[in-house]
């Protein structure tokens, strides 16, 4: 019988033959925080120093910071269109109906296949910034890069169910929207990747708080000023992360479930 | 016993029924657009109460012109789209009620031509997509080695080279390695040799014929190939407009237009459209006419006619088509085949 690990482990071989297949991406992969971080300081030199950046932010190492932020990015990124572009992708490239011929939900499907590449994309892009933290802050730079991993791993689980509802979204439109290319720029935008989220307009703090993206760049934000920050603070996070980890996937859950039947009526796949 | 006998009685099926289809009618909403903004809805009936079923150990056709229902009915027996009324088993599955259970009895093959990952050779998508049925370990890679052995693409060399370098030929044999994958009792394939060459069209359908005479496997195809119809399939059932126009064995519905004999003519240099010169041999002669243009645009005539008007007949077409400067270069009275079979139901001039 088929099961959601069955789905992991099918998509968790296609995304390592994709990067095997594909090196010159893997190889951008490596570059692109790089490239984010100097463009990033290169124009913000224009209208500042570093160090006003660094105290705007109440960060310690505002390169640390940018490399971590950009891995946030990165990984959202990822993540978001994996899932998110996951109906649009496989319609075009034909394999949507036999992915969705597996004898398991469709809600099952869409998570489990986007669980790999939120393991992976992270890994991958911290490998990357790995060096460089060492480089910079030392072993306690290498230390706090890994914490911030572990917050990005955590904060991939709400997003995934998040994504699974942009996917729905895309599963129902009539066109073929790619829905995820509008949310991503608004989900960078209102997560606080790079600036605080303070200096947005209301509205959109409140839309950037209850955006997982957004815990996850507060974590990074927390592990670039402190060593060890103080314990409340790391468990608010945790405990946000989960809910929202709970709380998006149980929605994404019961949309499909419902789009599913809908879908299957008016013949979309 | 006979060999499939034997094979579904040792497999355990339990039956002979592969898929029982009654009744089923499909409408689809659709809208036609008016404008930027404006749409207007329209329901289209793309099957108006079906009946039909197929046995294990054979080969049926499902046979019709495009947009007849065919892939319709394909998608509702794999469990893909939802039918609005009237019933359809699969494996004694029903298709709305178990759709998880039906799956795990099927393989399906929709098109040919797309349905796997460009980026990933062929062995690759081959072992995703076994992981996605749930086949595990030395299981998987002993299944996908046997098949791109047994459909011919390890001998071809191409096992391992990304399947944008694949010919059409070569995906369709991928296409039918995913579809065994799961060793299913039953298959259901749209169209599996369109666009095929002639060597890759035949090996296909001999593979096909040994699926369900020596695995004692149902098979479901569609086609708009009659010939291939002929070829290979057991029963068929012609379907045009969303009905089954007829049901039965090959050679049965042959005998539904006995006693006719058919005029088969090739000519060139056509100087009007086909359909101006169907009017004017139809006008002129009794019986049906069928034409069509060839892949060199050779216009090819088929006239089903009475068995004793045939000669005047003949001489009637060659006199319309002399008129019209139309070389003719072959004629020939042949037994009527099963397109013939199709344009004496339904006026239509082949598929």
């Amino acid at each position: 019988m088929t099961g959601w690990f069955d789905i992991f482990r099918a998509y968790l071989f296609a995304d390592i033959c994709w990067y095997k297949n594909n090196r010159w991406l893997l190889f951008s992969y490596f570059i692109w925080p790089y490239l984010m971080v100097a463009l990033i300081l290169g124009f913000g030199s224009m209208f500042g120093s570093i160090e006003s950046y660094s105290e705007r932010l109440g960060v310690s190492s505002p390169i640390l910071f940018l490399l971590s932020s950009t891995v946030v990015a990165m990984s959202s990124i990822s993540i978001v269109s994996s899932v998110a572009e996951f109906v649009i992708e496989n319609r075009w490239s034909g394999t949507l109906p036999y992915i969705m011929l597996t004898p398991v939900d469709m809600p099952i499907i869409f998570i489990a296949a986007g669980l790999p590449d939120a393991i992976i994309s992270p890994l991958i892009t911290m490998a990357a910034i790995f060096p460089a933290a060492l480089y910079l802050e030392g072993l306690s730079g290498g230390i706090r890069v890994l914490t911030i991993l572990i917050f990005i791993f955590l904060g991939m689980l709400p997003l995934l169910g998040f994504s699974a509802l942009i996917a729905s979204l895309t599963l129902i439109a009539k066109e073929e929207s790619n829905v995820g290319q509008i949310i991503i720029p608004f989900l960078l935008l209102v997560s606080g990747v790079y600036y605080p989220l303070e200096v947005l307009p209301s509205i959109l703090q409140f839309i950037g708080r209850i955006m997982p993206v957004a815990y996850v760049v507060e974590a990074a934000r927390l592990f670039s000023k402190y060593m060890i920050p103080e314990i409340r603070f790391v468990l608010i996070l945790i405990y946000i992360l989960t809910i929202m980890t709970v709380a998006y996937n149980l929605l994404a859950s019961l949309t499909l479930r419902g789009i599913n039947r809908a879908l299957r009526r008016k013949g979309v796949v | 016993m006979g060999n499939s006998e034997r094979l579904i009685a040792e497999r355990g099926f339990g039956m002979t029924e592969a898929i029982e289809v009654k009744g089923l009618i499909k409408r689809y909403t659709s809208s036609l657009k008016k404008g930027w903004f404006r749409r207007e809805k329209i329901i289209v009936e793309a099957l108006k109460g079906i009946s039909f079923n197929v046995k294990y150990g054979e080969v049926f056709g499902l046979l019709g012109p495009n947009g007849a229902g065919k892939t319709t009915t394909v998608k509702i027996l794999a469990t893909l789209l939802l039918p609005d009324s009237g019933s359809a088993k699969v494996a004694g599955y029903d298709v709305v009620e178990s759709s998880s259970m039906v799956r795990n009895n099927i393989g399906v093959t929709l098109t040919v031509e797309k349905g796997f990952f460009w980026k990933l050779t062929g062995r690759e998508n081959l072992k995703y997509f076994g992981m996605l049925m749930g086949i595990k370990g030395d299981n998987l890679d002993r299944r996908v080695n046997e098949l791109l052995n047994n459909l011919g693409l390890e001998r071809l060399g191409v096992s391992d080279k990304f399947y944008e370098e694949y010919s059409l030929g070569m995906k369709a044999r991928l296409s039918l390695a995913r579809a065994l994958l799961k060793d299913p009792p039953i298959l259901i394939l749209d169209e599996p040799t369109l666009g095929l060459d002639p060597p890759s069209a035949r090996a296909m359908r001999e593979l096909l014929i040994k699926l369900a005479k020596e695995d004692g496997k149902a098979v479901l195809l569609t086609t708009h190939n009659m010939f291939e119809a002929e070829m290979m399939c057991g029963r068929v059932a012609i379907i045009d407009e969303g009905r089954i126009i007829a049901l039965g064995g090959v050679d049965e519905l042959k005998r539904m237009v006995a006693r006719r004999v058919i005029i088969d003519i090739v000519a060139s240099g056509v100087p009007i459209g086909i359909d101006a010169i169907k009017d004017r041999i139809s006008e002129m002669i009794e019986g049906n006419v069928g034409l069509s243009l060839d892949d060199e645009g050779r216009l090819r005539i088929r006239i089903l006619s009475r068995t004793g008007s045939e000669e005047s007949n003949l001489a009637e077409a060659i006199k319309i088509l002399s008129d019209l400067s139309i070389r003719v270069y072959r004629v020939r009275l042949e037994e009527p085949t099963l397109e013939d079979v199709f344009i004496a139901l339904t006026g239509k001039s082949g598929i």
